[in-house]
């Protein structure tokens, strides 16, 4: 077994005591609290209101495009990323670089706002 | 114990990407697609591959799928569509055999050929410590005409999203903000 | 853990690599005219936005000068990015096709946009993305670097191909365009992570060493069947053809002669740059598929065109079988006459994509008047706007290959390459070739007749006006397809200086 394992072994042992502390508190708190559920309490929680219509409801196409931008700079941090970790190294050639590819990307965002698509109505 | 993490990351691929064709709900379908690319990044630990694990949760079972939950909701997931129709003559039992043939053509050649593949030297050489070095290097030196137009291809995507989902009629005037 | 990563860092310094700005010159022009009709479209008004399709076009043009000096230069090619990008006199007659056609299709696009009253900052956007992607298939040579310029230019293409958001049919072309194109993706991505596994390199020339007939491991065959395929899609060779003729009748007119031409050439100069660089010793396994996939293409296509009424279906059927016909030298790529049949595709690449442009060219301009894709709106064409009928004439006339047009010389070096090889499987396929060169004259013959001897449908006969666009892609076309037909010894020189 690799040494690499190994130190994530620890990573999941810990995993696993966490959630078998949690499922021990909710398991003795099950055990313990009295019962009574009615209509009111199992009833879908929506911001305090009741709720109205099904949980699957259709959703805008505008929150596509935040979706999208979401992406596209998740991307972008992972080439960011390696770079971060080697900064002295590529100095002026990856700041260049970089540079370039983050102003460009910038391009992206200045269309999507100029074109509007990034105010929330 | 290497193998045991092979097999609990390659079950959790296998039974993911199953669940993907099987489930008939979309939205539990994506969701199993969530478990296949876990269990790809599980694979991308063993192999020491650190950073491509950290980005294969982030980018992909985050943010791709996101993606994809959008694109589901926004159909709307209650437009059930029958999908007994067959629109071409036994197109079922056909992609079935095709299938089959296709996956017993590359298992045999990969185990044919599993004597032919090694690890190279230079794949030996590769320390997981060194792996964001290497990428790095990888990005800055041999590819980094491919990464900078990478970021073109980026806003492409933006400017067709926009472009496809904003309203018609009339392109709006540009926005006084 | 962090830490250890930044504290391992003793290794030798870094020097960046060494970029030749001439050689990359075509490439960052357009970059630079992608950005400036980007930051254009922002920042103009509505009623200003015709400098657009000004700005596309000059930069197009623009682009183009570059690749003059650097053929004027010296015969000697620039490699960079170890090997990964290389500009030699092939990469750099396939960019100034790319670059031509891409003007073309710009000048057929500027009225289509305005009238239709369609967004043509993003369409200018795309449309020179996608360029920007073919030009730099033209000197791919890694794997890495063929898989992005084929998403730069197949992304792009997508939107494009779904440009009518309200019209189903376009909606419908888009989809299926890109459900299948990913899937090609998906395909040949497999296959260049095979192909990476067994020989430990992304650099075309790396892997070409290593893979030799009679040796290669299953792995990599598979590879080279799988990105084969992938490529397969993007020239619409039968099996995986389904796309097409779709994609071609739903998509805007101008943006389905970009596919049909332009998008098909960049698939076929990436099959070029696969087969003469990664796989020249690796013919036992390509050339039975890629045989067999010409012959059945031009087969396939020839016989649906024959029962088409709507012109641009028509077209596309012609399209998937003119792909045949070039498919048809690369299947004997790698073998004695690998020279010949390198020489035979560029030919047929250029003359293909003067005529077809032409002939959409032709297309817009007559449905300007009869807003109908129907063959029957043809009729007696030559009778009021005899300048068409004569130029679509000689584009059909070229694409069925009769003497002097460029169709004929392309034809012919496809014919002479095949046979040349020496090979029965070339015979073979010089006879199907010939076969099916006497049944395209059916449908393009039955285009002529009812442009010269069919009445004119409900007898209109007012005369086509068509735009100084228009007029100037016309002209652009038909010179080209006259000039590479009566004087051969333009394309001919090239077996001379194109060598892979």
């Amino acid at each position: 077994m690799s040494q690499l394992l190994r130190s994530y072994l620890t990573v999941a042992m810990f995993g696993a005591i966490g959630v078998l502390l949690a499922a021990l508190l909710l398991a003795i708190s099950a055990l313990v609290r009295p019962n009574r559920p009615n209509a009111d309490k199992s009833k879908v929680y929506e911001s305090g209101v009741d709720p109205i219509g099904d949980g699957w409801s259709q959703s805008q196409i505008r929150y596509y495009v935040f979706a999208l931008l979401f992406v596209i700079f998740d991307v972008e941090t992972v080439f960011i990323f390696p770079w971060a970790t080697q900064l002295e190294r590529y100095a002026g050639f990856g700041l260049l670089e970089m540079g370039i590819f983050v102003f460009v990307l910038l391009l992206g965002l200045v269309y999507a706002w100029r074109k509007g698509v990034l105010r929330w109505v | 114990m290497q193998l045991i993490v092979f097999i609990v990351a390659t079950l959790m691929v296998l039974v993911g990407a199953v669940g993907v064709i099987v489930r008939k709900h979309p939205v539990h379908a994506a969701l199993s697609l969530i478990l296949t690319l876990f269990g790809i990044a599980v694979h991308f630990v063993a192999l020491e591959a650190n950073f491509l694990a950290a980005v294969q949760v982030i980018v992909y079972a985050g943010a791709i799928v996101v993606l994809f939950l959008f694109v589901i909701m926004l159909l709307g997931v209650d437009a059930s569509e029958d999908l007994r129709t067959d629109p071409i003559t036994a197109q079922r039992p056909l992609g079935a055999i095709v299938a089959v043939a296709i996956l017993a053509l590359v298992g045999t050649s990969i185990i044919v050929s599993r004597g032919i593949l090694k690890v190279t030297a230079a794949g030996k050489a590769v320390k997981a410590a060194n792996n964001l070095r290497d990428l790095a290097r990888s990005i800055f030196s041999d590819y980094v005409f491919a990464f900078e137009l990478t970021s073109v291809l980026l806003v492409i995507a933006v400017v067709g999203t926009v472009l496809l989902a904003r309203k018609l009629p009339k392109p709006e005037p540009a926005v006084k903000s | 853990m962090l830490s250890t990563l930044l504290a391992s860092d003793v290794v030798a310094p870094f020097s960046s690599p060494k970029i030749d700005y001439h050689a990359l010159a075509p490439e960052l022009v357009l970059a630079g005219v992608i950005v400036a009709v980007l930051l254009a479209d922002l920042f103009l008004e509505e009623s200003k936005k015709w400098v657009l399709s000004t700005i596309a076009g000059f930069g197009l043009l623009a682009a183009f000068i570059p690749i003059v000096t650097l053929a004027v230069s010296g015969h000697r090619a620039r490699s960079m990015f170890g090997g990964a990008y290389v500009v030699d006199t092939y990469s750099l007659l396939v960019k100034g096709i790319f670059l031509l056609a891409g003007y073309v299709v710009v000048l057929l696009s500027q009225n289509y946009l305005e009238e239709g009253d369609y967004y043509q900052g993003e369409y200018y956007f795309l449309l020179l993305s996608s360029i920007l992607g073919m030009v730099m298939m033209g000197s791919s040579r890694d794997l890495v670097t063929i898989f992005v310029s084929l998403e730069f230019l197949s992304i792009p293409a997508y939107m494009l191909a779904a440009w009518r958001k309200r019209d189903l049919k376009s909606n419908e072309a888009g989809t299926k365009y890109y459900l299948l194109g990913v899937f090609a993706s998906a395909v040949m991505l497999y296959g260049m992570s095979l192909l990476y596994g067994d020989t430990g390199t992304t650099i075309l020339k790396g892997i070409g060493a290593k893979l030799q007939n009679g040796s290669m491991s299953p792995v990599a065959v598979l590879g080279i069947v799988f990105v084969i395929i992938g490529f397969a899609f993007k020239v619409s060779a039968v099996p995986f053809h389904n796309w097409a003729p779709d994609t071609y009748q739903g998509a805007p007119t101008p943006i389905t002669a970009f596919l049909s031409v332009a998008s098909k050439a960049a698939g076929f100069v990436a099959l070029i740059n696969l087969i003469y660089v990664a796989f020249p010793h690796g013919g036992d396994v390509f050339q039975p598929m890629i045989g067999v996939m010409a012959a059945s293409t031009m087969t396939l296509g020839n016989v649906m065109a024959l029962r088409q009424t709507n012109i641009v279906r028509m077209l596309a059927y012609s399209s998937i079988s003119q792909g045949g016909f070039i498919l048809m030298p690369l299947a004997v790529a790698g073998g004695k006459s690998s020279g010949n049949a390198l020489t035979a595709i560029v030919t047929y690449l250029a003359v293909y994509a003067a005529t077809n442009l032409g002939l959409f060219a032709v297309i817009i301009a007559v449905s300007r008047k009869t807003r109908s894709g129907e063959v029957s709106s043809w009729g007696g064409l030559f009778s009021y706007a005899p300048l068409l009928g004569v130029l679509a004439t000689a584009f059909l006339a070229s694409l069925a290959g009769i003497p002097p047009l460029g169709g004929w010389v392309a034809k012919f070096g496809a014919f002479r390459a095949v046979i040349t090889s020496g090979t029965n499987w070339g015979y073979a396929l010089a006879i199907v070739g010939a076969v099916n060169s006497v049944i395209a004259f059916g449908y393009y013959g039955s285009l002529m007749r009812e442009i010269w001897m069919k009445p004119v449908p409900d007898g209109d006969t007012a005369p086509i006006r068509t735009p100084s666009s228009l007029n100037a892609a016309l002209m652009i076309c038909g010179g080209a397809t006259l000039a590479l037909g009566v004087v051969p010894g333009i394309i001919l020189r090239f077996s001379d200086i194109i060598k892979l």
